[in-house]
Formats: C-alpha cells, sequence, structure tokens
C-alpha cells in the first residue's frame, strides 16, 4: 500500500524528521482558513509521481492566487487519478537537495541504506550519484554516517543528514515498510534540513499488524489501487488490445501461460490468480469458489472471446473444478449471457478427469491435456 | 544437510488445517514424521503422531529433529523458526504464505549465525520421489528419478515435475525455494547441494525474469562450479514486467544494477540480461516446459 505525500509526513512527523508546515486541503474553500504564511507550495495528493511536471504543484502567494490553483489542481487528473486532497505548505528555499531512501533488497536479503547528493525529479541525475549502504546485522547509526561519507557530505551535514536516516530507517523497521523515501531533502543556506517530499510503501502482508497505518492510509480507492478486487482475488489487465482471458493458479503459471500466448503472437488481456495463500487455513472449497469468482471477473471485461484455464490441482478433484466452472456458466446464462461467443479453453492436472470432462460436455468449453495444446486451440480459436 | 529416508520430521502447526492434512500426508508418503507441535494441544495425537505444546518437549521425548515443517499463521511463523533453532534443529521449511519480509530478515540472520538451511516461506518444499515429502508437493505429479529440480514458482514447479514423469526422465528431488520476495535458501545453495547428491544426473533449474535476482547468480554459480548437466527455464520473458511486478525488491534491484555498471535498466534489459547470463556461459536454456526434457535429453546423452 502507498500511503500518499501528506500521510507519509505524518509519519514523518512522528519520528522527528523535520517537515514543513502544512495544511491538508479538502476543498478549494479551505484555502480561506489556511493558518500557514504566503507565499504556499499546493500540492495534489496522488498516488503517483511526476506531479511537478504534470501540473500537480503550484505556488501561490496570496489567497485569491491559491484558491485558483486549488481548483486548477483538483480538476487535473495526474496519470488517470484524480486527487481527493491537496496539501499546503510553506515554501522552503534549499541551497541543495538530497535523496534519501531505506529499502528491501532481495538479493542481499537486507535492508539497504541509499543517499544521493543531486536529489529531484530527475531520476537519471539521481542514480549518478546515487550511494548504497547493506544492513546487514542490527541496525545502528554508523550505516548511516557510513552513506552519508559515500555520498560525499562533511562537517555538520554527515550528522544532521544521518539523522534523518537513521529515523527513517526506525520507521521503516517500525512498520514494517517496504520503502521510506524523502526526495528531496532540502539543506538551507544554515545547513537545516528538512524533508520535502516523502514516499512511504507498506508491505501488504504486514498490514495485519498495523492497524494504525491502515487507518492512517484509508481513502477511497487507495487500498485497491489498480486491481479490481474480490476478496483475495485480483483481476490484472495486460494488453489494452487483447482478448484472451486467462485464469491460473499461481504466479509462475501465469507467466509461461502468457509467455507461450505471446510466442504466438496472440494477446492476453487480463489475467486472475486463483492460488490461495497457504496460511494455514485452508479449506477444501475454496479453490472451487475462487474459479467461480475469477471467471466472473476475468469475462466481465468485454474485450475477453477466450478463456484461458490452467490447474494445476493437487487437493481438490478435477470434477470439483468442472462443476465450478459450470456453475460459472450456468450464471452467465441465468444473466443473459448466452448468445455471446465466449469459449473457453480448459486444462486441469489432477484426479477425476473423466468425469470432469463429462460435466463440461455440453459447454462452449474445450477440454485439454497438456499447455502446448490448450495454447494451440488457443490459436485456432483466435484466427476464427 | 539430512534428508535420509530415517531422518526425524516434526510439523509445527500441526492443528492448523493444512498442517494437519499435510502432516498425515507424509506421513503416508513415508516421511517419518515423529510428532506434531501445537500450543494448547499438548498431549493430543494426529494420525498416531503425538502433539506437544512446545518444540523442546517434542524433541525431549522423540529425540533431535532433523527438519522441521511450519504450518503457522504467517505472523507467528518468525517465533517458530526461532524455536526450532534454539531446540538444535537446522533444517526449517516454511510452508506459509504472507510472513512480513522484515521477519524474514530477522530470520535469515539468525540462520546465517546458526548454519540453518530455511527453505521458503511460501513453498512446498522438498520431496524426494518415492521416499520422503517434506511439504506440500502433489505426490502424483511425481516419479523417482534422477533429474533434480529446483523452482522458485509452486505450480510451476508441478508443471515440470508433470513433464518429466510423463517422459519417464522422474526426479530425484524437488525443492522449490518460495516465490517471496526474501528466501531462506539461494538457487546456488541448491546447485550445490544437488551437484554433491549421488542420486541426481542432471539438474532443471526453473526461474523467472521478474524474480529477485538470484538467477543470475545462479548462472555464474552453474558455470564456475557445477559439472552436472544443467537446463534452466526462466518463465516470463515475453511479459511486459510492469503487469507482473509485485516484489518490492525490482526498484532496489535495478538500482544497484544501474549503479554497477552505470546503464539505465528497463524492463526489457532486464529480461535481456537474465536470459544473456545463461546463454553467454552456454547453458541450455529452454523456451517452455516441454522443452524441458528435449534439451535434458539431449545433454544427458551427450554425456
Amino acid at each position: 500500500m502507498d500511503l500518499l505525500e501528506y500521510q507519509a509526513k505524518e509519519l514523518f512527523r512522528e519520528m522527528g524528521i523535520p517537515i514543513l508546515p502544512s495544511q491538508r486541503i479538502d476543498h478549494p474553500k479551505d484555502i480561506k482558513g489556511l493558518k500557514i504564511p504566503y507565499p504556499v507550495v499546493l500540492k495534489s495528493q496522488v498516488p503517483t509521481g511526476g506531479r511537478g511536471k504534470a501540473g500537480g504543484v503550484k505556488f501561490a502567494a496570496n489567497t485569491i492566487d491559491a484558491v485558483a490553483a486549488a481548483q486548477t489542481i483538483f480538476k487535473l487528473p495526474i496519470m488517470g487519478e484524480y486527487p481527493e486532497v491537496l496539501l499546503a505548505e510553506a515554501k522552503y528555499n534549499s541551497q541543495e537537495e538530497f535523496y534519501l531512501a531505506v529499502v528491501l533488497d532481495t538479493g542481499s536479503r537486507r535492508p539497504v541504506l541509499l543517499g544521493s547528493k543531486t536529489g529531484g525529479v530527475e531520476a537519471e541525475a539521481v542514480m549518478s550519484q546515487m550511494q548504497l549502504v547493506v544492513v546487514d546485522q542490527e541496525f545502528s547509526p554508523f550505516y548511516a554516517r557510513r552513506l552519508t561519507l559515500m555520498m560525499g557530505l562533511d562537517g555538520p551535514l554527515i550528522q544532521a543528514v544521518s539523522d534523518i536516516v537513521e529515523k527513517m530507517y526506525r520507521l521503516f523497521v517500525k512498520f514494517d515498510l517496504d520503502l521510506v523515501e524523502i526526495n528531496p531533502l532540502g539543506v538551507s543556506s544554515t545547513g537545516e534540513v528538512m524533508a520535502l517530499d516523502g514516499k512511504v510503501t507498506a508491505n501488504d502482508d504486514a498490514l495485519g499488524r498495523h492497524s494504525d497505518l491502515v487507518l492512517l492510509g484509508r481513502t477511497k480507492g487507495q487500498v485497491l489501487k489498480g486491481a479490481q478486487s474480490e476478496g483475495e482475488l485480483k483481476l490484472k489487465q495486460v494488453e489494452v488490445k487483447g482478448n484472451i482471458g486467462i485464469l491460473c493458479n499461481g504466479g509462475g503459471i501465469i507467466r509461461t501461460t502468457m509467455d507461450l500466448l505471446y510466442k504466438a503472437g496472440l494477446k492476453p488481456a487480463a489475467f486472475v490468480n486463483v492460488a490461495g495463500k497457504a496460511q494455514g487455513g485452508w479449506i477444501p472449497g475454496d479453490m472451487c469458489k475462487r474459479i467461480e469468482l475469477g471467471l466472473d471477473m476475468v469475462s466481465q471485461d468485454n474485450r475477453v472471446e477466450i478463456l484461458l484455464v490452467n490447474i494445476i490441482s493437487s487437493l481438490t478433484p478435477c470434477d470439483r473444478i468442472a462443476a465450478a466452472i459450470a456453475a460459472y456458466w450456468q450464471g452467465r446464462t441465468r444473466k443473459g449471457n448466452s448468445g455471446s461467443n465466449l469459449h473457453a479453453i480448459v486444462r486441469m492436472v489432477g484426479s477425476e478427469q473423466e468425469q470432469a470432462r463429462d460435466i463440461l460436455k455440453d459447454l462452449p468449453v474445450t477440454v485439454v491435456e497438456s499447455l502446448d495444446e490448450a495454447i494451440s486451440k488457443a490459436i485456432t480459436l483466435a484466427s476464427r | 544437510m539430512n534428508f535420509s529416508p530415517d531422518s526425524k520430521v516434526l510439523v509445527q502447526g500441526i492443528t492448523e488445517p493444512l498442517g494437519a492434512s499435510h502432516a498425515a500426508k507424509m506421513k503416508a508418503y513415508g516421511t517419518n514424521v515423529v510428532a506434531g507441535v501445537s500450543p494448547g494441544h499438548g498431549g493430543q495425537e494426529l494420525d498416531g503422531m503425538p502433539i506437544f505444546d512446545l518444540v523442546e518437549q517434542a524433541t525431549a521425548a522423540v529425540g533431535m529433529v532433523d527438519t522441521t515443517l511450519i504450518f503457522v499463521q504467517p505472523y507467528w511463523v518468525l517465533d517458530a523458526a526461532y524455536e526450532a533453532i534454539a531446540a538444535g534443529i537446522r533444517q526449517i521449511i516454511i510452508v506459509t504464505a504472507g510472513m512480513p519480509p522484515l521477519d524474514m530478515v530477522q530470520l535469515v540472520r539468525k540462520a546465517e549465525a546458526t548454519e540453518t538451511l530455511v527453505v521458503g516461506p511460501n513453498c512446498p518444499g522438498i520431496i524426494l520421489p518415492g521416499k520422503q515429502l517434506l511439504g506440500t508437493h502433489p505426490t502424483e505429479l511425481y516419479s523417482p528419478g534422477k533429474v533434480g529440480l529446483i523452482s522458485c514458482m509452486g505450480t510451476l514447479t508441478y508443471e515440470v515435475a508433470l513433464e518429466l514423469t510423463q517422459a519417464g526422465l522422474g526426479q530425484s528431488i524437488g525443492v522449490c525455494i518460495g516465490s517471496d520476495p526474501i528466501v531462506g535458501s539461494s538457487f546456488a545453495q541448491w546447485l550445490q547441494i544437488l551437484d554433491e547428491d549421488d542420486g541426481t544426473h542432471a539438474i532443471v533449474l526453473v526461474g523467472e525474469i521478474a524474480g529477485n535476482g538470484g538467477e543470475e547468480a545462479a548462472a555464474r554459480y552453474i558455470a564456475e562450479a557445477i559439472d552436472k548437466p544443467v537446463v534452466a527455464y526462466l518463465a516470463g520473458q515475453q511479459v511486459p514486467q510492469e503487469k507482473l511486478r509485485g516484489h518490492a525488491g525490482t526498484l532496489i534491484a535495478s538500482q544497484l544494477l544501474a549503479k554497477e555498471g552505470k546503464e539505465k535498466v528497463n524492463d526489457l534489459n532486464m529480461a535481456t540480461r537474465k536470459i544473456e547470463a545463461f546463454k553467454q556461459r552456454k547453458i541450455a536454456l529452454a523456451d517452455r516446459p516441454s522443452e524441458i526434457v528435449r534439451l535434458l535429453k539431449k545433454v544427458l546423452k551427450k554425456k
């Protein structure tokens, strides 16, 4: 879960990371009650990057300008997202801007500290100076100081910046985060440091033990961003011009299925992974329920003409999987979709194959033995 | 490492539905499951397997345990693993998915300090076809053979296992290291284990493009240290990566790479890099699961 800037800064404040006086704006008329002295910066609170370049960050010298700017920003979509709130913040004069981050590195299997002396919106400039410290054992502030020296800092800035990095690390661990980023960290002419923009990504698996974080991040659409969700299931879009819907149990088998479709010159439209998470609470009926739900989600996408179902089942016999597919089809017919030319290719690995074929024999469903066969069938169907 | 047929196996979380069903399945397959642990259920039994409240009570009663399988709820996995290590167990397989990655960071540090092998989390574990099941692999898709199978994705492991079984090659061992961002054991570690295993004549490595970067290290390791023939398969070669990205470390991985080589890394050359890592070293690379068997037969004949 990505937090918005104002939410991230709420956490920064709690940790003692310096931030500017700011105020949340829910509506342009809130500007009139602004308690921050002008000039101010108004920033669109959208969960995407590139706000500044898109026109989502505006300076205002007085109330009239600020109201107009707020109205404009509220109406401005950034990467298709409209802000629900804006952040009004005091203006800051930085002499230098740094990039700082704490992130989990899957390669070294440790958190790493990142720092660049050239922070800001130009990614290439940031990357050109990027320094990295792996926190291989229990954290201690020397890791942060090591980073600042690698960044080329000296004098009082070493302590000032490593203090920030240490607080970022503590925040990272306290809330089980995937990422804490400050970009830029403004440095004034007097050597004062200030977190001017921040990004915090929470780990979805750990959210269950951070109810305060869930509460903080709860705005419309934020949690389910980018995915339609049905319980645990998520429908993910692939190609705009695709016409094949994919339903598999497992991320690996989805990748393989998509690879083979692409190689055959076909385009997947969307996929859904119906593999439940093995968290101890496995219930035999679950898989069938998820298949039924998943089929419904995929086929609601109007572009989908071919459904490719590839299930490797060890616990659930194939006749029950087939029954779930049949149940979905019956529900579909009831909804009056029977006239459409949706066709399914079903490949199942598991027991009770005969019975499964029998259950599906009167439906527009082709049952195949192997993945290669499923792809050949998809090629035939796509060229109809 | 000890996966001999008489090695002792413990199941932590044996009263969880998945733990209970698989403890019984493992035992039926021939695995020497000596006990289960589930706090509050001490004194009970499951299919003849005694249940204890603590791991140390189990080891006191049944003797030193070689491997433990963890099925407890995700937020209790770290504690369960610590408990096992404290009781002297040095092989841990974590089946549970959804463990917070920072818990795993702590466990990895502990495992390194105590030389404990950790497989998973979020994995079906290990199978020695015809001998032992240490996890949740669908046993019916496997058959005894001489091909070692290492993978990082659950159902794709089964797909490849099925191909090997249908081709009459079978498997000496099947291991899935898990698909979470932070896993306890690497491809390289398992390549080494299988290289030393007398029952393994060839190795199949199933990785992915969007994965945590262990594939390139594996390719290097194969070229440097593995004498047995290896066939690799990487899933997701054709897929636009932003559609699949779920791993938090992808961002940093690309940053790290960019830093190393001072080059811009985008999704496309992430795929190219991984594929090249294998091709440059002349490691056979299959472009689909069914091609793995064809390539295997070729490399086995050459040998």
